[in-house]
């Protein structure tokens, strides 16, 4: 008869145990991916509907600042934070864009929920010379339904959510970019459906 | 109680391999953790005798020496039990998780832990510190001598072992990274 060493005995039931978790994990994982949706599928506000407007401070200033969509200038409302590396892909992006001149005519507000000291820790939000803001209080900060960061609202001069989603890419964000610059008739935009990121990108370059 | 002390070992053991290979699959997620620990004035006195990019990339060196320590102190750990002085080393290391996430839920109260890369959400919080500490006392059990004839191992063994810590680090990478690939938002967002 063969003696299996008590540690050897116990350590491989240590491992199957953290193999059966792993595999579960994964198999929930995959069963979201196929289900074709992700983490956060209430992000972000309904397109087309009346964008909020919003109290916010900008870092060392007590004075507070309102934010009043369809004042007749389109806004894009980046709501990220600077210990979440996808959201520094995010403000780099847009930073390069508004450096490049391909923002303009447009207004770029970035959101944070971090305390503004943890601006300092990030290389990326230290640098950027976007307008960054911390919401004065939570009225009207709902009707934008920020689950997850980050989250990038493309606004219209009217004050019209014309695409929003967790992007980070140039190309998204550039797609987002262009459907709050482009006028679109109310009926139209009725028609589109509120989803994910990805469907807000499409959405942003057929919002024409 | 030699029968627990052995399953706190391996128990421990594991976690820390599955913990290191989950953070090495999330670098950059984790490397903004070490962040919020690294002194302010570091980035800027280390430039001043470091080339920029090498300052701005210590976070991440960082965080990708913790997660590979992690994996090979458990992995050692765990294929190698009759090393007393392991113990004492996983000890350590579990004693630092609970000073970590004391002050992380004193100072970063909310902010992701990221334990274990894009496995878990969790936050530093109170139940962080009790899970912490959970983890430390398992490791102060784990300590206990035991008699050698109960962790006697062949080179078999010892390579069996050595290969289930390897699957478990290559298995919770892949997790870690499934889940990190579905999820590029971070969950959260508390003004």
């Amino acid at each position: 008869m063969i003696r299996i060493p008590v540690y050897l005995f116990v350590a491989q039931w240590a491992l199957l145990a953290a193999l059966g978790v792993l595999v579960v994990i994964v198999y929930r994982q995959l069963g979201r991916l196929l289900a074709g949706r992700g983490e956060a599928t209430d992000l972000g506000p309904a397109v087309g509907s009346a964008a909020a407007a919003l109290t916010y401070l900008r870092p060392g200033e007590q004075k507070e600042r309102r934010l009043v969509p369809g004042d007749g200038q389109p806004l894009l409302v980046a709501f990220a934070d600077p210990t979440c590396p996808s959201c520094e892909e995010l403000v780099g992006t847009l930073g390069a864009m508004a450096a490049a001149g391909e923002t303009a005519g447009l207004r770029t507000l970035v959101l944070i929920s971090d305390p503004p000291s943890y601006l300092q820790i990030s290389d990326v939000f230290s640098a950027t010379e976007l307008e960054i803001g911390r919401p004065a209080r939570r009225d009207g900060l709902d009707p934008y339904r920020v689950s997850a960061t980050p989250l990038l609202v493309a606004i219209d001069a009217a004050g019209v959510v014309r695409a929003a989603g967790s992007v980070i890419s140039a190309a998204e964000v550039r797609a987002f970019a262009r459907s709050c610059m482009l006028p679109a008739p109310a009926a139209a935009l009725a028609t589109i459906p509120a989803s994910r990121s990805q469907d807000a990108t499409s959405r942003g370059e057929n919002a024409t | 109680m030699a029968e627990l002390a052995l399953a706190c070992k391996a128990a421990i053991a594991v976690l820390l391999v599955a913990a290191g290979g989950a953070k090495i699959a999330d670098l950059a997620g984790f490397a903004a953790t070490v962040r919020l620990f690294l002194p302010g004035f570091l980035p800027g006195f280390l430039s001043g005798f470091l080339p920029a990019r090498t300052a701005q990339a210590l976070p991440r060196m960082v965080a990708a020496t913790i997660a590979v320590a992690e994996s090979a102190i458990g992995a050692a750990s765990l294929s190698s039990p009759l090393v007393g002085w392991l113990n004492l080393v996983v000890l350590a290391l579990c004693s630092g998780f609970v000073v970590v996430a004391v002050i992380g839920y004193l100072r970063h109260p909310g902010r992701a832990c990221r334990c274990f890369g894009a496995l878990s959400g969790r936050a530093f919080n109170l139940a962080a510190i009790g899970r912490a500490a959970l983890i430390a006392a398992a490791a102060v059990v784990a300590a206990t001598p035991v008699s050698g004839s109960l962790l006697r191992l062949g080179a078999a063994g010892r390579l069996g072992l050595l290969a289930g810590a390897a699957l478990i680090a290559w298995c919770a990478y892949t997790a870690a990274s499934t889940i990190g690939a579905g999820r590029d938002a971070q969950p959260g967002w508390v003004p």
